[in-house]
C-alpha cells in the first residue's frame, strides 16, 4: 500500500482545521470511516492520496437512535440494534461478511465507491488495459465497458443501505468547513460513476435522520449475490409501504447494485398505488422496475440476468404488501 | 549384573555405579498389551475382515493404524509456529519483485534497466539472458524459462526481476525498467488453437504439429467400435463447457534463495515436488545438483498448484547469486493467478450408448483442453481426460479423441483430480440421462455395470481392490434415496455421481522404474529409542509425515511421539517423486513399512537372545516384545534396542517401493496406470430457486473407498475438503475472461470460492476394500473424493428442475437461462409451473437388479478366492474373460492413430489430427 499520513481528529472542528492546513499546502486527502472500501482500493493504488483523515475518534458521529444514525455507526451495531427500524437492521446484516460489518460504517456504506471489473484491479492490471475513465492516471483513458464515450462512468453502485434509507424517507446530513446542509436521501446521489453524489470538496456525511412516522412503515429488502457472504449485491431492491384501510396508503421502491447510483422509483410506485389491485399490481410494479433499470456488463452476473432478477426481487420484497 | 559382564575390555573404578540406561521417552512408563480390538482376525484378534486378510496383518501392533490421529505437525500450525514460505527470514535479505508482461503475446525487443539500476537500494536485476536453459515439469515438454527469452506468452508472463533492500524500492525499480514490445496477435479461444497460426505460441521443432497451437493430441479406440451404435437403444449426447478453475490455496507462492559461503544454494519453498525443482535449478543455474539444497517449508495448501518447478523460484536463485544476499519473493494473489496451473478450461463432447439389456456398449469422448501458455503437466492431462473414465464400468467400446492447445492465458496444469474431473462429470451426467431414457434407477444401472475386483479395464489398466459397489449401496441407504429420487417437489432434488482415480502414478516421470524405486524411506534409531524417519515425501498439509510416522510406529509398536520425521531438505531426505497423483500414502507408507520391518527383525532377534525364546513366538506390542502365548516373557523395547545396538551403534535401515510391472504396450498405455485405484459415490441433495436459477446444496452423502483408513480423521477431512473444492467448481468458481482475453477476477472477492454459508452438511462414509498391495490395505483419499461431487450436484439439479446443465459453474445466470428456454419451449410464463422429472420403472429395472445381485456375489467370490482368475473388460459382452478383447476378436482391435476415414469428419479435438507433424511433412524436406 502506498504510504500516507493518518490524521485522527476528535471533533469535526478539529477535522476541518486539518483540512484547512492541508489545503493551504495544496495537499490532497481522503476521509476514512471503517476503511473497508478505501483501503482495498489503496492497496490497488486506486486514486490514492498522501493524507487520510480518520473519523473514528469523533464521538458525535457514533450515535444510534430511532430517528438518528451517525455516519460512524458500525453496520454490525445496526444489524444488532433493536432501536432502529428493522428494515435498516436487516439490510445492514446482509452487507459483506461479519468481519467487515464490525468495521464498516453507515456513512462509508452510503458513500461506497462504485465498482467495475475494469477498475477494481491492481495497478499493473489497469496499466495493461491502458487504464480506464474512472482512474485514468492522467492518460485521459476511455471507458472500457462502453467504449467511445468518456463522459459518463458506468461503474456500478453496490451498497445495500441507500435503497432502504430512501424507502424509509430518510434525510442525509452533511458538514464542511463552510457549514452544514441536508437533503432527502433520494436527492443525495448524482448520476455518474465518478461523481456518485452531491458531496462537495471537503464535505462529509455526518448522520442521517428518519421521519417521526418511521414506525408506521413496513418493508423488505432483497438482494442478489453469488454467495451468502462477502459478495457485493449484483442487484438489490427495497420496497416499503404504509398500511391503509384497504391496501397500502403509500409505497416506495428503490434499487441498488444495477446502475452507477441507487435509484428511487417514485413514478413507478405512485402509478401502482393509484391503481392498486393487489397481486396484479405487484406484478405490474415488478415489471415496471425491471424495465426502468439498465445494468451493464461490469460485475459478476450477466446484465440481462441482473435486470430480470430485479423483477423477481421486486416481487419478493413486495410480498408483505399482499398480506394486509 | 556383575561388573565383569558390563565392562569387557575396560576397567572401572571400584564402587562406581554402572552406566545408566536412557529413558524410554514414551507417554507412560508401563507398556500395555496389544489391543485385541485392533488386531485383525487373521492374527487371532477381534478386528473383522470381511474381505479377508492382508500381508501386513502380522505387523499390526495396535499402536496407531486405524485410529483417528491429529496430524503430527498440527500443533505447529494451530499455535502459529509453523514457518511457511514467506515466514523464512534470513539476515541481510533482499526483496525480489517481478516485471510482468502487460501484453497477451508479444516479442520482447529490448529491456533497459539503466534507470532502475541507478535507484538507490536496488542491488541486482536479472533478465532472460541471465538464464537461457529451459525447464518444465515433464522432460518431454521443457518449454519454460526463468524469464522471457524472446517472447512473452501471456499477460503476467515474467520479463525481468529485481532485488532491492525493501519492497517499495523493488516496486519502484520494476516501474523504472523499460521494456519495448512488438505485440503479436494473441489467441484466447481454445478452438482457435487448433488452427494453423502465423506465430505459434511455442515451436516444437520437428515435432511441431502442423503450424498449429496443438501441444498434444491423443486418439484411442478400444473395444467393439463398429457395433456400439447399431447395438444402442439409448444415446446420450452433450457438449460441455467447463470454465478454468484455480486451486485457491491459502498461501500464495513464496520463495527464499540463499547462497552460503561454501557456494551452495539453499532454496526455501513451499513445494509439492522438491525433487523436480532440484533438477530444474541445476539445469537453469548450470550447477550440479549436489550444490543445491531444496528446503520445503510448511506448505499452505498445494492441490497440484505447487507441483511444477516455477520461474519465480529460478528468479530468486538468480538474484541471490547476482547480489550475494538472500532474496525473498512473495506473490500477491493476482500473481498466483498469473502462474495458475489450475484445472484446464475444457470443451468436452460426450456420447454414451447403452444396449437393450442396459449395458454400456460405447463411450465416445472428445476433449479439447485449453493449456494456456505452457505445457506444464498437460501431456498427461490430455490422456487423463480420456483414460480415467474407462472404469469403474465395463464398456463395450471406448473412443477417445483429446487435444491440448496453447493459448495466451496463464498456464493450466494439475489440480486435485488431475484431468479426470471434467470428463468424469460428463460421463456421470450421461449415465443419469441414459438411466432416464431406459426408465431405470441410475444407481441400479451403475450397480449392474461394474467391473469386478482384480480385473482389467478396456484400456488394460490393472484394477485390484474395488469398493465401488459398497460405496453405492451405502450412500443409497444413508441418503434415503428410494424415498427421494424423482419424488421430491419442483425445486428440490437429489442426484448421484461416482468417481474413479489413480492411487499413485505407475511410472516415475524422470527415471526408469526398473532401475530406481518410486519411494525410499530411511530409518535411524539411536540409544534414546526415538525413531528418525528420512523421507522425501512432501507434507503439503495432507498429512504425509503423519502417515509415514504412523506406519513406522505401528510396525515397531511405538507411540507416535517417539517418531520424528525429517522430510524437509533434499540434503537429508532420499529422492522422492513428491506429492502428486495421490501416490504418497501408497508408495511412501509401503517403503516405510519395509524399512521398519528390518528394524523390527533386529529387535526381535535381540529380544529372542535376551529371553531365550524362539523368534517365531515373539510379537511386538506397545514398547515391548514378548511371547504371544505368555506375555510375561518379554523385554522392553529399549532393552531389545540396546541389545541390538551392541557392536554396531545406531540401528539404520532402508526401505523402498516400486510398482509391479503392469499395463499394456500401445502408445499412451502408461498414462493412468497405477498400482491401485480409488472409487467413490456421492449423493447430493439440492434446492434450486426456479425463479432465480440459484442452487443451494443442502446435504451430501459421500462414500469413498480408500482401501483402509490409516487415519480415519484425516480421510474424513479429505472427503469434506474435496466436497468443498468440487462444490466451488460446480457452483461458483470460474476464471472469468473478457472478450479480449483479460482475466477479470484474479482476486478472492471475485473468484468465488464457496463460503461457510454455501457449505452443506457432508456425511463422510469410509469404505475399506482392503487393497492387497496397499500399506495395511490403504489406497488414496486425497483426490478421488473430489470427482463425484460435480456430477452428483448436476444430476440433483436435474432432479430438482428438469434442466440438464452442460456448462460449469452452474451460476444463477446460466441455470436461469436454461429455465427460460424450457419455459419458452413449453409455452409457460411461470417457471414455478414447470413439470419436474418423474420415473416409472421399465421392465429393464428388474433385469438390472438381477444382474447387480449376481455381480455382487461374483465380486465377493473373487475377493475371497485365493487364486484370482483373470477378468478382462468385455466379459459382460460375451467375450472370454481370460484374454483382452483385441486378442480374441479382430473387431476389438486397438487403434491409437486415426485413419483417413475418421479425418473426413473429425470431432472438435479430433480435428487436431488433421495436422501433420513437421518431421513427417513432405513440403518441408
Amino acid at each position: 500500500m502506498p504510504p500516507f499520513k493518518l490524521h485522527t481528529p476528535s471533533s469535526l472542528d478539529e477535522a476541518f482545521e486539518i483540512v484547512k492546513g492541508l489545503k493551504a499546502e495544496n495537499l490532497d486527502y481522503d476521509w476514512i470511516a471503517g476503511g473497508t472500501d478505501l483501503l482495498p482500493n489503496y492497496k490497488w493504488h486506486i486514486n490514492t492520496k498522501p493524507h487520510v483523515i480518520s473519523l473514528s475518534k469523533i464521538k458525535i458521529l457514533n450515535k444510534i437512535s430511532k430517528n438518528h444514525i451517525g455516519a460512524m455507526a458500525r453496520l454490525y451495531d445496526l444489524s444488532q440494534s433493536s432501536e432502529i427500524h428493522p428494515l435498516i437492521a436487516k439490510s445492514a446484516s446482509l452487507v459483506a461478511s461479519v468481519m467487515i460489518r464490525r468495521s464498516a460504517t453507515l456513512g462509508g456504506n452510503i458513500c461506497l465507491d462504485t465498482r467495475c471489473f475494469w477498475f477494481n484491479q491492481s495497478e499493473e492490471w489497469r496499466e495493461s488495459i491502458d487504464y480506464c475513465h474512472k482512474c485514468d492516471c492522467g492518460t485521459g483513458a476511455d471507458c472500457r465497458v462502453i467504449p467511445n464515450q468518456n463522459t459518463l462512468c458506468v461503474a456500478t453502485y453496490q451498497a445495500d443501505l441507500a435503497p432502504v434509507l430512501m424507502c424509509l424517507g430518510s434525510t442525509i446530513h452533511m458538514a464542511s468547513p463552510e457549514g452544514e446542509r441536508s437533503v432527502p436521501m433520494y436527492d443525495f446521489f448524482k448520476l455518474d460513476g465518478i461523481t456518485k453524489n452531491i458531496l462537495l470538496e471537503d464535505e462529509l456525511v455526518t448522520h442521517i435522520t428518519l421521519p417521526n412516522d418511521i414506525s408506521d412503515w413496513e418493508g423488505d429488502y432483497q438482494k442478489l449475490t453469488q454467495r451468502d457472504s462477502w459478495d457485493f449485491p449484483e442487484a438489490g431492491v427495497a420496497v416499503s409501504w404504509k398500511k391503509g384501510v384497504t391496501g397500502p396508503s403509500e409505497i416506495r421502491v428503490a434499487t441498488t447494485g444495477i446502475e452507477p447510483i441507487p435509484r428511487f422509483h417514485a413514478e413507478e410506485s405512485q402509478r401502482i398505488l393509484d391503481t392498486w389491485s393487489g397481486e396484479n399490481s405487484v406484478e405490474e410494479l415488478a415489471e415496471s422496475i425491471r424495465k426502468s433499470v439498465k445494468p451493464v456488463l461490469n460485475t459478476w452476473f450477466q446484465p440481462s440476468y441482473r435486470r430480470k432478477m430485479v423483477k423477481v426481487l421486486s416481487r419478493r420484497a413486495s410480498k408483505g404488501l399482499l398480506e394486509m | 549384573m556383575s561388573s565383569d559382564d558390563e565392562m569387557v575390555g575396560y576397567r572401572q573404578q571400584p564402587g562406581k555405579l554402572p552406566f545408566s540406561r536412557p529413558g524410554s521417552g514414551g507417554k507412560n512408563q508401563f507398556s500395555k498389551l496389544r489391543d485385541i480390538e485392533l488386531i485383525p482376525e487373521s492374527q487371532g484378534g477381534k478386528k473383522l475382515q470381511p474381505r479377508g486378510g492382508h500381508r501386513h496383518d502380522k505387523l499390526i501392533s495396535g499402536s496407531s493404524i486405524g485410529k483417528s490421529t491429529a496430524l503430527i505437525d498440527s500443533k505447529w500450525k494451530v499455535t502459529g509456529k509453523a514457518n511457511y514460505g514467506d515466514d523464512i527470514r534470513l539476515n541481510n535479505e533482499l526483496i525480489g519483485k517481478i516485471v510482468r508482461s502487460p501484453h497477451h503475446y508479444a516479442r520482447v525487443l529490448s529491456i533497459n534497466v539503466t534507470k532502475a539500476m541507478e535507484l538507490e537500494g536496488v542491488i541486482a536485476i536479472a533478465t532472460g539472458s541471465d538464464a537461457k536453459n529451459s525447464f518444465g515439469v515433464l522432460p518431454v515438454t521443457k518449454d519454460e524459462h526463468a524469464m522471457a527469452i524472446e517472447k512473452v506468452r501471456h499477460k503476467g508472463d515474467l520479463v525481468a526481476c529485481v532485488a532491492a533492500v525493501d519492497e517499495s524500492i523493488a516496486l519502484e525499480a520494476v516501474r523504472l525498467i523499460e521494456v519495448e514490445y512488438e505485440v503479436l496477435e494473441s489467441i484466447h479461444d481454445m478452438r482457435k488453437g487448433l488452427n494453423d497460426s502465423k506465430n505459434p505460441i511455442h515451436d516444437r521443432g520437428e515435432y511441431h504439429i502442423g503450424e498449429s497451437n496443438v501441444q498434444k493430441r491423443v486418439f484411442q479406440e478400444f473395444g467393439n467400435i463398429s457395433q456400439m451404435i447399431p447395438n444402442s437403444v439409448a444415446n446420450h449426447k452433450s457438449n460441455w463447457i467447463f470454465a478454468g478453475v484455480n486451486h485457491g490455496f491459502t498461501e500464495p507462492h513464496a520463495v527464499v534463495a540463499n547462497w552460503d559461503p561454501s557456494g551452495r544454494l539453499t532454496l526455501y519453498t513451499p513445494q509439492q515436488v522438491p525433487h523436480y525443482v532440484h533438477r530444474a535449478l541445476a539445469d537453469v543455474l548450470q550447477i550440479p545438483m549436489h550444490q543445491i539444497n531444496v528446503y520445503r517449508t510448511f506448505v499452505g495448501g498445494g492441490f497440484g498448484g505447487k507441483s511444477d518447478p516455477f520461474p519465480h523460484e529460478m528468479c530468486a536463485a538468480i538474484l541471490a547469486r547476482k547480489s550475494g544476499r538472500p532474496v525473498r519473493i512473495t506473490f500477491d494473489r493476482e500473481e498466483v493467478f498469473w502462474v495458475n496451473r489450475g484445472r484446464h478450461p475444457s470443451r468436452i463432447e460426450m456420447d454414451i450408448h447403452a444396449d437393450s439389456v442396459g449395458r454400456l456398449c460405447g463411450v465416445q469422448t472428445d476433449a479439447l483442453i485449453d493449456g494456456g501458455a505452457f505445457a506444464s503437466f498437460g501431456h498427461v492431462t490430455t490422456y487423463y481426460n480420456g483414460v480415467l473414465h474407462t472404469a469403474p464400468y465395463e464398456l463395450g467400446a471406448f473412443h477417445y479423441t483429446g487435444a491440448r492447445v496453447w493459448t495466451n492465458k496463464p498456464a493450466s496444469g494439475a489440480m486435485r483430480g488431475h484431468g479426470a474431473v471434467n470428463s468424469r462429470c460428463a460421463v456421470e451426467v450421461g449415465l443419469d440421462d441414459i438411466a432416464e431414457q431406459l426408465s431405470v434407477d441410475p444407481i441400479t444401472l451403475r450397480l449392474a455395470n461394474l467391473l469386478p475386483p482384480y480385473s482389467a479395464t478396456i484400456t488394460g489398466f490393472r484394477i485390484t481392490s474395488i469398493g465401488m459397489r459398497e460405496c453405492l449401496e451405502r450412500v443409497k441407504i444413508a441418503s434415503d434415496w428410494d424415498k427421494k429420487f424423482r419424488k421430491l417437489p419442483l425445486g428440490h432434488g437429489i442426484g448421484i455421481g461416482c468417481g474413479f482415480f489413480i492411487s499413485g502414478s505407475g511410472l516415475p516421470i524422470h527415471w526408469d522404474p526398473n532401475k530406481f524405486p518410486h519411494a525410499t524411506v530411511h530409518l535411524k534409531i539411536d540409544m534414546d529409542g526415538g525413531v528418525t524417519i528420512h523421507t522425501g515425501a512432501a507434507d503439503i498439509g495432507q498429512g504425509s509425515d503423519t502417515v509415514v510416522a504412523q506406519s513406522v510406529a505401528e510396525v515397531l509398536g511405538l507411540p507416535l511421539d517417539m517418531i520424528r520425521v525429517r522430510s524437509r531438505e533434499t540434503d537429508t531426505s532420499p529422492v522422492d517423486l513428491g506429492s502428486y497423483s495421490s501416490r504418497v500414502t501408497f508408495m511412501n507408507a509401503n517403503a516405510a513399512i519395509s524399512a521398519a520391518m528390518e528394524i523390527r527383525k533386529d529387535l526381535i532377534v535381540a529380544a529372542s537372545k535376551i529371553t531365550n525364546t524362539e523368534i517365531e513366538k515373539l510379537i511386538v506390542g506397545d514398547r515391548r516384545i514378548f511371547d504371544k502365548k505368555d506375555p510375561a516373557i518379554g523385554v522392553s523395547y529399549l532393552e531389545a534396542l540396546h541389545k541390538a545396538q551392541e557392536d554396531r551403534g545406531a540401528l539404520t535401515s532402508s526401505g523402498s517401493y516400486r510398482t509391479p510391472p503392469m499395463g499394456r504396450a500401445h502408445k499412451g498405455a502408461a498414462a493412468g496406470l497405477a498400482p491401485a485405484y480409488s472409487f467413490s459415490a456421492y449423493v447430493a441433495e439440492v434446492k434450486v430457486d426456479m425463479e432465480t436459477g440459484q442452487t443451494k446444496v443442502l446435504e451430501v452423502w459421500a462414500a469413498h473407498d480408500c482401501g483402509k483408513a490409516l487415519n480415519p480423521l484425516s480421510v474424513k477431512g479429505q472427503i469434506i475438503g474435496s466436497c468443498h473444492m468440487g462444490l466451488g467448481q460446480v457452483l461458483s468458481e470460474e476464471m472469468k475472461y473478457s472478450r479480449a482475453g483479460q482475466l477479470l477476477n484474479p482476486d478472492l472477492l471475485d473468484y468465488k470460492i464457496p463460503s461457510i454459508h454455501e457449505m452443506p452438511k457432508v456425511n463422510p462414509i469410509i469404505v475399506e476394500s482392503n487393497d492387497l498391495e496397499g500399506p495395511f490395505g490403504a489406497k488414496e483419499a486425497g483426490e478421488g473424493p473430489l470427482l463425484p461431487i460435480l456430477p452428483a450436484v448436476c444430476n440433483a439439479v436435474y432432479d430438482a428442475s428438469g434442466i440438464r446443465i452442460n456448462e460449469l459453474p452452474i451460476t444463477g445466470d446460466r441455470l436461469y437461462k436454461e429455465i427460460e428456454k424450457k419455459c419458452k419451449k413449453l409455452k409457460m410464463n411461470d417457471p414455478l409451473n414447470l413439470p419436474n422429472p418423474s420415473l416409472k420403472y421399465s421392465d429393464l429395472q428388474s433385469t438390472l437388479l438381477n444382474r447387480a445381485s449376481e455381480h455382487s456375489k461374483r465380486d465377493m467370490d473373487r475377493i475371497l478366492s485365493e487364486e484370482k482368475t483373470p477378468y478382462h473388460n468385455g466379459a459382460l459382452f460375451g467375450m472370454n474373460p481370460e484374454l483382452p478383447g483385441d486378442e480374441q476378436d479382430s473387431r476389438w482391435e486397438i487403434r491409437v492413430v486415426p485413419d483417413e476415414e475418421y479425418l473426413i469428419n473429425p470431432r472438435l479435438a479430433g480435428s487436431a489430427w488433421k495436422h501433420v507433424e513437421r518431421r513427417k511433412r513432405s513440403d518441408l524436406s
